[in-house]
């Protein structure tokens, strides 16, 4: 009982972490129609950066946050317009979906050279510390990443729902032919609702390489489990997501602590192959209007 | 004339919205239906429910006498039931021809046979000649003007000789001379055993074309009958000009 | 251009038969003209690469779904021929493995039967979220399932007894010969009733479903075949080697490797892929050869597929043939009564 409540906590602290990650990567879905293969990559980028920062000039990762977040904005805007705005034939869907495949190679590759492949992994001064609350032991990179996630995802709320650029993502995502119609520039919208998705790799990446020991190719891991996230709280929905993120959370780390932490791993495929089945569409996701 | 089509209380939520409340109406054997309304009051959805591209929250679909209502597109379609989209969708990379042949059913060994055989050729070349297409069979139909494209997708629904055909705003964002194409077209049809259910907002099509009309407000019938009938309707009246 | 003629079109045409016979007479010349190790080694990839690329395009290029999870099917076939013929006792002459790669593709079909029905209930994205996936959950079956795989250790075979001065070749003639199998479905599928319902499906898969296509069954059995050669692929590539790793046998380099030389040729043709496979394998051989290192790679593949992406979209295969058939309406006048810009219907494959 008392190791399953420890991997209860574990996983809700670390779905917080998920839950911001995905939140990025649903919200770039939900604007640009466009499953974003390269979420993983950018959050590994980010915590190389963070890692950089903490080596070279002791910056604190979750500091850090503060420089990276605005550069991954900014990458994010720049890399639309570089490579998916230019995008006008009748399958652009297909094209945009790998086109964020090949930026997640392109990344992998420029981090596997200018960082090797071994592990790295950032031990800052609280690395090994633990609060013990109410008898269960609460590592503090997880609880300070956890509050981390949790304040920016409310400012993500915030941004969102009290922006007039909030509104315009929001309308976007909801119709985006009445939104262009009611004044919105598409394009806009879209650079920068895909730089706001990348941006919260930033913070993720920071927290990630303070949870675990990441290299270039932990991207794949990465986005895997993103990507069951987002399809388990529903392709576009940010609170689906949010929400999905520390149910996955919790379910991989209950497994871990009951099961097998090699096979816990697993345990998001199986949540995927669940929901697929089950409810393709997810918590809060639409049923595709196909016929519209 | 026998009901070919049965909908009763067919209901369909989006979220909050309501789109299509408790729904009812037949569609007789032979007849040209039109279905109205204004914008928003829930056709293209009744569509989509009836041809089962959108699964319906509760009500009765009858095709022929048989519940339709869980069935997907593709059976409903080998049934006798078909429809074209408000927006023509043709394939935009396969040629004209093979967009009717494409759309010619038949058995799944069929796939393996060759991609047009003579039978497709010569059913197909009827249709193409019918609709003035012949000239451009051999084009991709992404080559094709607005026009075309509503005719061949009209053209692609005839091609497996279905009962009952939807037509979803045939006349829309089409030339005046086509319009009366279209009405031809439907009358022939219409003739020769096909029964039209039509969604469309060209009221002078509707009056000269079809008998009778439904017509549908927030996803309600409020009015049936012939098109004088239905013209002189007081909430007909109120529910294009009223609010 | 020409009208329809009366008649079926035809299942062979004289310039697809010549094609191919041209090709079979290249595969076999080709390599006796340079008879180095280094040059037999380079066309085996090139080879085997473009028998993977082709068998890619039917379901990512002909159905428009684009797959991210190809290279754990090759895998899966590696290792699945690696574990049959660990020791060498049923490798007496050495083509035993050979004659095995038709049951291990089966079996990589059998198994994407399943997974590509739930993949495929709900359109191309998510395809591509269970496809990717997947390559991540085979490489970590890999890493752990150490009793089949020998996890990061590695898997031997027993060494292929040929003589080492033609060591390549029955490798070689197996990948030309999957090749030629590949290319043969591709070609039957442009000339048969399931190549235009792929079309239809890529095209607008609502509307297809909509004037009764049988799409689930087209696609999830497209699917199969597509994998089930790149299986067998895997299979010839772990004997050729005689060693693997999982990092090599599920890398994701195979997936973009495909799809890159794919789109580079042109999807959804028969040539297409091919002819990116003869650009991309030795320029990558060359490159290797000179440069060396697999990140170089990595970063020069994604680079080059940006550029394909923007610049050429289609490929080089159908940019050539559209431009060819531009010109011949051109001349012809044929355009009349047409409108000249290809507009884009509205096909909705989120």
């Amino acid at each position: 009982m008392h190791t399953l409540i420890q991997g209860i906590i574990l996983g809700v602290l670390t779905g917080g972490v998920y839950a911001l990650m995905a939140s990025g990567q649903t919200l770039i879905f939900g604007v640009m129609k466009v499953v974003n293969l390269a979420q993983g990559a950018f959050v590994i980028a980010s915590a190389y950066l963070a890692f950089s920062l903490f080596t070279q000039f002791g910056i604190d990762p979750l500091v850090a946050v503060l420089i990276t977040t605005p550069l991954m904005f900014g990458i994010g805007v720049v890399g639309h317009w570089l490579f998916l705005r230019p995008l006008r034939s009748e399958d652009a869907n297909q094209l945009s979906l790998l086109i964020t495949f090949a930026l997640a190679m392109l990344v992998e590759g420029i981090l596997s050279m200018t960082y090797r492949t071994t592990y790295r992994s950032i031990n800052t001064s609280y690395a090994n510390k633990a609060f013990d609350i109410g008898g269960f032991s609460v590592s503090a990179v997880r609880l300070y990443g956890f509050i981390v996630s949790c304040v920016l995802l409310i400012v993500l709320y915030i941004v969102l729902q009290k922006t007039r650029f909030g509104r315009a993502i929001r309308a976007t995502v909801q119709n985006p032919q009445s939104a262009t119609l009611l004044g919105v520039d598409s394009v806009r919208v879209k650079a920068y609702g895909f730089g706001l998705g990348i941006s919260t790799a930033a913070a993720s990446g920071s927290i990630y390489g303070l949870l675990f020991p990441f290299n270039s190719g932990s991207h794949y891991d990465l986005i895997s489990r993103l990507l069951s996230v987002v399809v388990l709280g529903g392709l576009g929905s940010i609170g689906g997501a949010v929400l999905a993120g520390v149910i996955i959370g919790v379910v991989s780390s209950v497994a871990a602590v009951t099961w097998s932490p090699t096979w816990s791993e697993m345990t998001f495929f199986v949540v995927l192959i669940l929901v697929l089945l089950v409810r393709p569409q997810g918590m809060f996701g639409r049923v595709e209007r196909g016929a519209l | 004339m026998i009901e070919l089509l049965r909908v009763e209380n067919l209901t369909k939520k989006f979220g909050e919205l309501t789109a299509v409340d408790a729904c009812s109406f037949t569609v007789k054997e032979g007849s040209i239906t039109a279905l109205i309304g204004p914008n928003g009051s829930g056709k293209t959805t009744v569509f989509n429910l009836i041809t089962g591209y959108l699964p319906s929250d509760s009500g009765k679909v009858e095709f022929a006498g048989s519940s339709i209502r869980k069935q997907s597109p593709g059976s409903l379609y080998r049934k006798g039931l078909t429809r074209t989209f408000q927006q023509a969708r043709v394939f935009a990379d396969l040629t004209v021809q093979e967009n009717l042949v494409v759309a010619g059913g038949g058995k799944w060994t069929n796939l393996f046979g060759r991609r047009i055989t003579a039978e497709d050729q010569s059913r197909a070349a009827e249709l193409l000649d019918e609709f003035k297409l012949s000239h451009v069979a051999d084009l991709y139909a992404s080559e094709l003007s607005w026009g075309q494209r509503k005719l061949l997708e009209f053209a692609s629904v005839l091609m497996s000789k279905p009962r009952l055909v939807l037509l979803d705003e045939p006349t829309a964002g089409v030339n005046p001379i086509l319009i009366e194409t279209m009405a031809t077209h439907i009358r022939s049809y219409n003739a020769a055993g096909v029964t039209f259910l039509i969604v469309e907002h060209d009221m002078s099509f509707v009056m000269r074309v079809c008998d009778p009309v439904i017509v549908l407000d927030r996803g309600k019938t409020i009015a049936v009958g012939d098109p004088e009938t239905v013209q002189s309707d007081p909430r007909v009246l109120d529910a294009y000009l009223g609010d | 251009m020409k009208l329809s003629k009366k008649g079926a079109s035809p299942f062979f045409t004289r310039s697809g038969l010549m094609r191919g016979g041209v090709l079979i007479a290249v595969l076999i010349v080709m390599p006796q003209l340079f008879p180095q190790h280094w040059i037999w080694n380079m066309m085996f990839f090139t080879v085997l690469y473009a028998a993977m690329s082709v068998a890619w395009n039917l379901i990512g290029g002909f159905a428009g779904y684009p797959s991210l999870g190809h290279a754990a099917f090759f895998g899966i076939g590696a290792y699945a021929t690696a574990s049959i013929f660990k020791s060498s006792e049923i490798l007496t002459n050495g083509w035993q493995p050979f004659f095995m790669l038709p049951l291990v593709g089966l079996g990589c079909a059998i198994l994407a039967l399943p997974i590509g029905y739930i993949a495929m209930r709900v359109r191309a994205n998510i395809f591509a979220i269970v496809t990717i996936t997947l390559l991540f959950v085979a490489q970590t079956l890999g890493y752990n399932l150490k009793s089949i795989t020998g996890g990061a250790q590695g898997a031997g075979l027993s060494v292929a007894p040929f003589h080492l001065d033609i060591f390549e070749q029955p490798f070689y003639f197996a990948a030309a010969t999957l090749l030629l199998f590949a290319m043969g479905i591709a070609y039957f599928i442009t000339k048969t009733k399931l190549g235009m319902a792929l079309t239809s499906i890529r095209a607008d898969e609502d509307k297809a479903r909509g004037v009764g296509v049988r799409t689930t069954g087209i696609k999830v059995i497209t699917f199969a075949v597509s994998v089930g050669i790149t299986g067998m692929a895997g299979g010839i590539w772990a004997y050729y080697l005689g060693f693997i790793y999982p990092q090599f046998a599920f890398d994701p380099l195979i997936t973009i490797a495909i799809v890159l030389m794919t789109f580079l040729g042109g999807r959804a043709t028969v040539w297409g892929p091919v002819l990116g496979a003869a650009i991309l394998m030795p320029a990558q051989q060359l490159l290797a050869y000179y440069v060396g290192g697999s990140q170089i790679y990595l970063i020069a593949y994604a680079a080059i597929f940006l550029l394909i992406m923007l610049l050429l979209p289609r490929g080089i295969l159908p940019t050539f043939l559209n431009k060819r058939r531009m010109d011949s309406m051109a001349t012809k006048g044929d355009l009349s009564g047409t409108s000249t810009t290809p507009v884009t219907t509205g096909g909705s494959k989120s």
